[in-house]
């Protein structure tokens, strides 16, 4: 049996690039130029926001505000942006997502340091935002990476409906959100590497993460997950948990999937609903 | 939106089978049109190495050349060159990639395209019994299918094989075609 789905679909273009340290897959209606133009704008907005906000690259907006605790810093409107939905993440999950733990990553060797003394982890207080600068407090390291990939999907998704598709996809790996009128059947990926079918996602995100085991007393707020697993620390494939997330943004979805894999289990389905998500349990 | 219509955003699908794991982006044929819509032709210019040019490629790059050969063409409009395609592999955890590295005359890059993108790992048992269903079919229209069926969100895959393997082919244009 076709998948009626496919069919009612129709035609569609659909490229996947290395972006974000990971894959992502950009789809939209049509066959046609516009189609092409509209997927290529996509990416040119995910490489936008991966440029401004990565860690790892020394000469990006948030490794300039890093390295400048203090001062106030002129940030891009896309910097900013994602420094406020961060902090006001980091503060309504009371800490259990929290963007300003880049300190203790790097002495886990998984990112890299830049220089300077730094805090291993901070609070949401020691970012301050004003008109388009933002000042850290102390010398902690915010790292955008629990919130910034699906922030790049929604931005790619704005791009799309900006150029006239009717519906569309983005997908940068694993942080997925879907437009328009048609619905995506998607599978979730398992820490094991096994999939299972999940149904079909509508106008929403769907954002899923792997850890090893929930908090960690001594790292507050760490999760080291996959591929990014310093090979000391690795935990037991049967022990990593799969948590995935929905909610109307991928960076709210993004994002909260790290306050599920460190929420006490009798509390993470209600958190999550708290803070705007859906959770879907393994 | 409305919690309700959040919940309800995920509909459970009867009609779903098990997740397909091979999607294909783009042909080699479509990926030299798009990188260099201006060609006329594309000469082959594929690299043989032996094995010392195989151990020159991995000192210079930091990755070890797999194979003894090496797909790349030359973009060419009335002669002259426009600057070349490579075709790689690279394997990673779960997946299996085909990926086009487009450079120019003076070996900038382009830009890069994934070409075929395949799951390998777990799943192999479900995939069997999915792929069951559709016998009589040809294995074109199996792939065909399984590349509408499913998207797939789990714990993020890295590129680092893939920025390794441009490395590993941007060696191979300094060592190679920098003066072909």
């Amino acid at each position: 049996m076709l998948d009626p789905q496919a069919a009612a679909r129709g035609a569609h273009t659909k490229r996947m690039r290395p972006l974000l340290g990971t894959f992502v897959e950009v789809a939209t209606a049509g066959v046609d130029t516009r189609a092409t133009n509209a997927v290529n704008q996509a990416f040119e907005a995910i490489r936008e926001i991966h440029e401004l906000a990565s860690f790892q690259q020394p000469d990006s907006e948030l490794s300039h505000l890093n390295a400048n605790h203090g001062q106030w810093i002129q940030l891009s409107k896309h910097t900013l942006r994602l420094l406020r939905l961060a902090r006001q993440m980091t503060e309504a999950s009371e800490h259990l997502f929290n963007c300003t733990l880049g300190g203790m990553i790097i002495e886990h060797g998984v990112l890299p340091d830049h220089g300077g003394d730094f805090l291993p982890i901070g609070c949401a207080d020691d970012i301050e935002l004003a008109p388009g600068r933002a000042r850290l407090v102390r010398p902690v390291r915010i790292t955008l990476d629990g919130i910034a990939k699906g922030y790049a999907v929604d931005c790619a998704i704005k791009v799309l409906k900006c150029a006239g598709s009717s519906w569309g996809w983005v997908n940068a790996g694993g942080d997925l959100r879907v437009f328009g009128d048609f619905a995506l059947p998607v599978a979730q990926r398992r820490a094991d590497g096994s999939t299972r079918p999940l149904g079909a996602l509508q106008n929403a995100s769907l954002a899923t993460s792997s850890a090893g085991g929930g908090l960690n007393p001594d790292t507050p707020g760490l999760i080291l997950a996959g591929e990014d697993q310093p090979e000391s620390s690795t935990p037991k494939a049967g022990n990593a948990q799969t948590f995935s997330v929905i909610s109307r943004f991928a960076w709210r979805a993004d994002a909260l999937t790290k306050v599920a894999a460190l929420a006490p289990k009798s509390q993470r389905a209600e958190r999550i609903a708290h803070l705007g998500g859906v959770l879907i349990e393994e | 939106m409305k919690y309700e219509a959040l919940l309800g955003a995920l509909l459970p699908m009867t009609v779903l089978v098990a997740p397909a794991y091979a999607t294909d982006y783009l042909s080699v044929a479509q990926a030299q049109s798009q990188f260099f819509p201006d060609a006329s032709q594309f000469v082959d210019s594929t690299l043989n190495f032996d094995s010392d040019q195989r151990r020159q490629i991995k000192k210079n790059a930091g990755t070890r050349q797999r194979g003894e050969t090496q797909q790349v063409w030359r973009a060419e409009r009335d002669g002259e060159n426009l600057g070349w395609m490579f075709v790689d592999n690279v394997i990673g955890k779960h997946e299996f990639i085909t990926y086009a590295l487009a450079v120019s005359p003076s070996g900038e890059v382009l830009g890069i395209e994934v070409l075929s993108y395949r799951e390998t790992h777990g799943g192999e048992v479900r995939e069997a019994g999915w792929r069951s269903q559709f016998e009589g079919k040809s294995l074109e229209d199996t792939l065909r299918l399984g590349k509408d069926v499913t998207n797939i969100s789990g714990a993020t895959l890295s590129c680092r094989n893939i920025t390794d393997g441009v490395r590993r082919l941007l060696t191979m244009w300094d060592l190679y075609l920098k003066h072909a």
